[in-house]
């Protein structure tokens, strides 16, 4: 095995003091949080805890924030936000010195079909020994898109933020409003939204293990998971007219009726659940699928207690947080109490893997259970009106983990918005886990474990 | 233990949608596409994908391109990994400034005779919800000439499947019956 070298001038990177304050914190993550976010230039604002919720906090934009649209904020390893100008001419060309160390640049346009983003590895042979993001190509400024607009097109800007889990930031988004302003929820309608929340986590880890399938070469699981990933965007096309499950979540109330297919959601509650342990179960017999998982990106402990990793990423580093549970929302209070959030203590690629296929088997769990102790009513409320003034919190766990808006809202007008979404919280760990003596081969197979959104790191 | 799976498929009914989908109640019927006809690629096609500033709807319907539903594979297209073997550029998103100098490179970089497909609201729409911030460029065909444009907020695979035939020039099979 060849020795660690380091790169020869390796430049400051802001990042660097602050790992080493953490991997020395690493018992007490609350001070780990408060010196993520002052490095950030953020501040923490407290949310109100529900009974029997730790507190939580969420990320708002501080007195020193940098400035963001010319500026450029740095944390954890990703580079953020460039100028176009700034980054296309100097920014792609770091000087690398050190006896065979490479400097390989992939991106804004790589893979297949994927977002863009630019990654620039540090590699000696075939092994990767540094990691740096370069984001910021395709921001387009939705902070800025919400402030000042009316509620109902600040909630289109929501739904867009990430365009595979528009459920998750419109019932963020809602939460919120409804939190700032008072306003009451019927009934039927906090049910639907978890039936809602439950499908798009379902669609949502079932396309993820699709392209993991696909990333490790087996192509015959893969597209097991993307047929059945397409069964369940019909069904949701039948369900609410859109394959996204877009325009039907709305702050005190739903917008649109869910249609009558929500009758055939048992039915195909079972045979989604059927052919997931089929699937599963024969990949978990494959060697060349598990050969390629186990060990591959796995995340240094040193990082596991200092960071807030959540969603599954989170969850496979034994870190069993999950907002469902800690902050329930909806129906979630009476319908998880006698579950746990899935969590295991393996932070590589398997474990990430295991930990989505145990929340899809949560999730059809749990819209049996909605479903048998009666369909919610199909009938839509008509929202209440927005009237009023008022700052609201809105915490829900999307598929990829804990999303957070917060909100400033003076009757139908939004004064200001803020979001923390999940892809935020865990890009900074794919640097860190492609350093630990991965091969140019994992690549594929680490970036498509983790499955984050580019989208929701641009913002 | 999957090819034990995969060979069992072999007895089955195969899952390929009818195209272009009259039996698919997923295909809900669009508008006349905006579309120059180009009859410069008879035989095969390959693609290759550009995000200038998506919410990844796009690219998720993308991918599902590639699914046994859908089976790009069947029309002779192919998904390349780099500009530099495509004969068509798929650009999603609105588009950022960030993302101008990328689509103008990835263009250049193409092979003669190329085409520029815009897929989605925000690509055709000017930047859709979009429209009118900061850095957000919107207009496509300013920086590249756009051959079609494949409406849809995201455009489900069919469109995309009805929009890159057209875009070639080839017509949309009959359906066939299941």
């Amino acid at each position: 095995m060849a020795e660690r070298v380091t790169v020869g001038r390796r430049e400051p990177h802001a990042t660097d003091a602050l790992f080493d304050t953490l991997g020395k914190m690493a018992h007490d993550g609350t001070a780990l949080l408060h010196a993520y976010v002052g490095a950030q230039g953020l501040t923490l604002v407290a949310a109100p805890a529900g009974p029997g919720a730790p507190e939580e906090l969420v990320l708002g934009p501080g007195p020193f924030a940098r400035p963001t649209r010319t500026g450029h904020q740095l944390f954890w390893g990703v580079e953020h936000a460039l100028p176009a100008a700034v980054w296309h001419h100097a920014g792609r060309r770091h000087p690398v010195r050190g006896r065979g160390l490479h400097l390989m640049p992939l991106g804004p346009v790589r893979g297949d079909v994927s977002e863009s983003l630019a990654y620039q590895l540090v590699v000696l042979g075939d092994e990767i020994h540094q990691v740096r993001l370069r984001a910021g190509y395709k921001r387009r400024h939705v902070v800025e898109a919400m402030a000042g607009a009316e509620v109902s097109s600040a909630l289109a800007v929501a739904e867009r933020v990430t365009g595979t889990s528009p459920v998750a930031h419109a019932l963020a988004f809602s939460l919120a409003v409804e939190h700032a302003l008072g306003l009451a929820v019927p009934a039927a309608d906090q049910q639907a939204r978890l039936v809602l929340a439950e499908l798009e986590r379902v669609t949502s880890h079932v396309g993820d293990l699709a392209l993991l399938a696909a990333s490790t070469g087996t192509v015959a699981a893969a597209a097991e998971w993307l047929r059945l990933k397409e069964t369940l965007l019909r069904f949701q096309a039948a369900l609410t007219g859109h394959r996204y499950l877009r325009g039907v979540v709305g702050p005190g109330g739903h917008r649109r009726p869910l249609s009558g297919a929500l009758s055939a959601l048992p039915a195909l509650v079972a045979a989604v659940r059927q052919q997931v342990d089929g699937v599963a179960g024969a990949l978990e017999a494959t060697n060349s699928y598990l050969d390629r998982l186990h060990g591959a990106g796995r995340l240094p402990e040193y990082a596991d207690g200092a960071v807030y990793w959540t969603g599954f990423v989170g969850k496979s580093a034994g870190l069993r947080r999950d907002t469902r549970w800690d902050a329930p929302y909806a129906d979630y209070g009476a319908l998880t109490s006698d579950l746990a959030p899935v969590a295991v203590n393996q932070p590589d690629a398997y474990g990430r893997a295991w930990v989505r296929v145990g929340e899809v088997r949560q999730s059809l769990t749990l819209l049996s259970r909605v479903m048998e102790a009666g369909p919610p009513a199909a009938a839509s409320s008509r929202p209440p009106a927005r009237c009023g003034a008022g700052v609201g919190l809105g915490r829900v766990e999307a598929p990829r983990g804990r999303l957070c808006y917060r909100v400033e809202v003076r009757g139908e007008h939004l004064v200001a918005a803020s979001i923390t979404t999940p892809s935020q919280l865990n890009w900074p760990a794919v640097p860190l886990a492609l350093e630990q003596r991965n091969i140019l081969q994992d690549f594929p197979i680490i970036d498509a474990s983790f499955s984050l959104a580019v989208s929701a790191l641009d913002l | 233990m999957f090819y034990r799976r995969w060979l069992m498929h072999y007895l089955k009914r195969p899952v390929v949608t009818s195209f272009p989908g009259r039996s698919d109640p997923d295909a809900p019927a669009r508008g006349p596409l905006d579309v120059t006809a180009n009859a410069l690629f008879r035989q095969s096609l390959t693609l290759r994908q550009l995000d200038g500033g998506s919410c990844n709807g796009c690219e998720a319907e993308i991918q599902l391109l590639a699914s046994p539903v859908y089976d790009l594979s069947r029309f002779g297209f192919a998904v390349s990994p780099s500009p530099r073997h495509a004969d068509l550029l798929l650009v999603t998103g609105v588009i950022t400034e960030a993302m101008v100098p990328v689509i103008r490179t990835a263009y250049d970089a193409m092979p003669e005779p190329r085409l520029v497909v815009a897929v989605g609201a925000c690509a055709t729409e000017g930047g859709g919800v979009f429209h009118g911030l900061p850095g957000v460029v919107g207009r496509l065909d300013a920086i590249v000439p756009v051959a079609a444009r494949i409406p849809g907020c995201p455009p489900s695979p069919n469109d995309l499947l009805a929009g890159l035939l057209a875009a070639v020039g080839r017509p949309a099979p009959t359906a066939v019956a299941r």
